[in-house]
């Protein structure tokens, strides 16, 4: 087990007021909030500042984890000392226990800490179990073809004793065809059980799609950048290009520039109004690196009246001055 | 095991959905007033709310919980949050046209 250093979590000094764990606690809680910053490690961090939190704002927690004395580093291997604890008494209060704390955290304080879940007001009027929020990374795949993936779960149950552990489960949960990022399942009775006659909670499952390799995904639609050669989209043709269904014939409309987006309707996400695909063209210069290719290009610049700049200049009203040779 | 995938178009009442969030009317009715959540009716015996409104009603929760928001703070939050991520999918398209 690591020692964890609740003051350097919270990035305050050890003689830190009340006041001043609790704007730190407050800044660090608003900037990795899970519902606030998406970003992978934030929820690992907002949890740890609250269990740092759960500490330090409690003056008779913070009293016994200050007299375990500043001889370890964080990340150091850690076991309490026998009878660490003698003479503090943990009021065991109502915390807010939307954490899972680390298990340092329980060999210290105990887990009769973490409370019920949710608090507050909601238990007390109905006795229906609380909701439980969960995010899956699924591959683009899943979306267009459907799957099963096994979400592994910690629930927190009362023991006979009273006590409260921390129930590890797995759920194998149907992954829906066509279903899209941000969308969000509910699993009905899968959350918290529910006290005396009062049903489980729900569970719901926020959808986040992993990017692919190939296709971006916006909503239903998805999105594929295609190379082509110059003369493939001066002359138009018929080129090969991917799909998730399989490969298409695709028609490059002659006269296409850079960026021209090509629709394949229905070939995005499944679903009752399908999405679709949006192909953008990307021409691919062939480089100058053969005495074939550089007498080609050679003989456009001589053969071809095309000055690309001719507009833009014009435009800054430095026309004529300007041109090319 | 199947879920069901939450959408605009399934309509529930009030007392629907305090008993799906398992929250008292009281609660839910502020956040009514305090534009956490919008509500389709005239009146409180035919609201309708939603069903993506419970992701907004937890989420506003969590908020409140977990930052010391009040009703009015977390609605704030989750416009600020839902405007973000307007913007970053319209960056990720602008980006997308650059390349």
């Amino acid at each position: 087990m690591e020692y964890k250093d609740y003051y350097e979590i919270l990035g305050v000094e050890k003689t830190a007021t009340q006041d001043e764990i609790k704007r730190a606690y407050r800044k660090l809680a608003r900037k990795y909030h899970p519902d606030l910053n998406k970003e992978e490690g934030a929820e690992d961090k907002f949890k740890e500042g609250g269990e740092a939190n759960e500490v330090l704002s409690d003056p008779e927690k913070r009293a016994a984890y200050d007299q375990l004395g500043t001889s370890y580093r964080p990340g150091q291997d850690f076991q309490p000392p026998p009878d660490w604890d003698a003479g503090y008494e943990f009021s065991g209060r109502d915390g807010d226990g939307a954490h899972e704390f680390s298990d340092f955290f329980e060999s210290l304080f105990g887990r009769e800490f973490q409370q019920q879940r949710g608090g507050s007001s909601r238990t007390q009027f109905h006795a229906k179990g609380q909701d439980h929020h969960a995010k899956v990374l699924i591959d683009l795949e899943d979306a267009l073809h459907g799957a099963k993936r096994t979400i592994g779960l910690k629930l927190p149950e009362l023991t006979e004793g009273g006590h409260l552990a921390i129930r590890e489960r797995n759920l194998e949960v149907t992954i829906p065809k066509g279903v899209r990022e941000g969308q969000h399942i509910r699993l009905k009775g899968q959350g918290a059980p529910g006290m005396g006659s009062g049903g489980a909670g729900d569970l719901f499952l926020e959808i986040a799609i992993r990017p692919h390799p190939v296709y971006s995904v916006q909503g239903s639609d998805l999105y594929l950048d295609l190379p082509v050669t110059p003369w493939e989209a001066a002359r138009g043709a018929k080129v090969k290009a991917p799909t998730p269904g399989g490969v298409v014939d695709l028609n490059i409309p002659n006269g296409s520039q850079q960026g021209r987006k090509l629709r394949l309707k229905g070939r995005g996400l499944p679903g009752k109004t399908p999405g679709d695909l949006y192909v953008t063209l990307k021409i691919a210069l062939p480089p100058a690196d053969s005495a074939v290719a550089k007498k080609l290009y050679e003989q456009m610049a001589k053969d071809l009246d095309f000055n690309p700049r001719e507009k833009l200049m014009r435009a800054a009203g430095q026309g004529e001055k300007a041109r090319a040779k | 095991m199947s879920g069901e995938i939450l959408s605009e178009k399934n309509k529930l009442a009030l007392e629907d959905i305090c008993e799906r969030c398992g929250l008292p009317e009281t609660t839910v009715m502020a956040y009514v007033e305090e534009g956490v959540i919008e509500v389709d009716g005239d009146d409180v015996a035919r609201w309708r709310f939603s069903e993506l409104s419970m992701v907004r009603i937890q989420k506003a929760c969590r908020l409140e919980r977990d930052l010391g928001l009040n009703p009015a703070g977390a609605a704030l939050a989750l416009d600020l949050m839902a405007q973000i991520n307007e913007l970053k999918t319209e960056i990720k398209r602008l980006q997308q046209d650059e390349l």
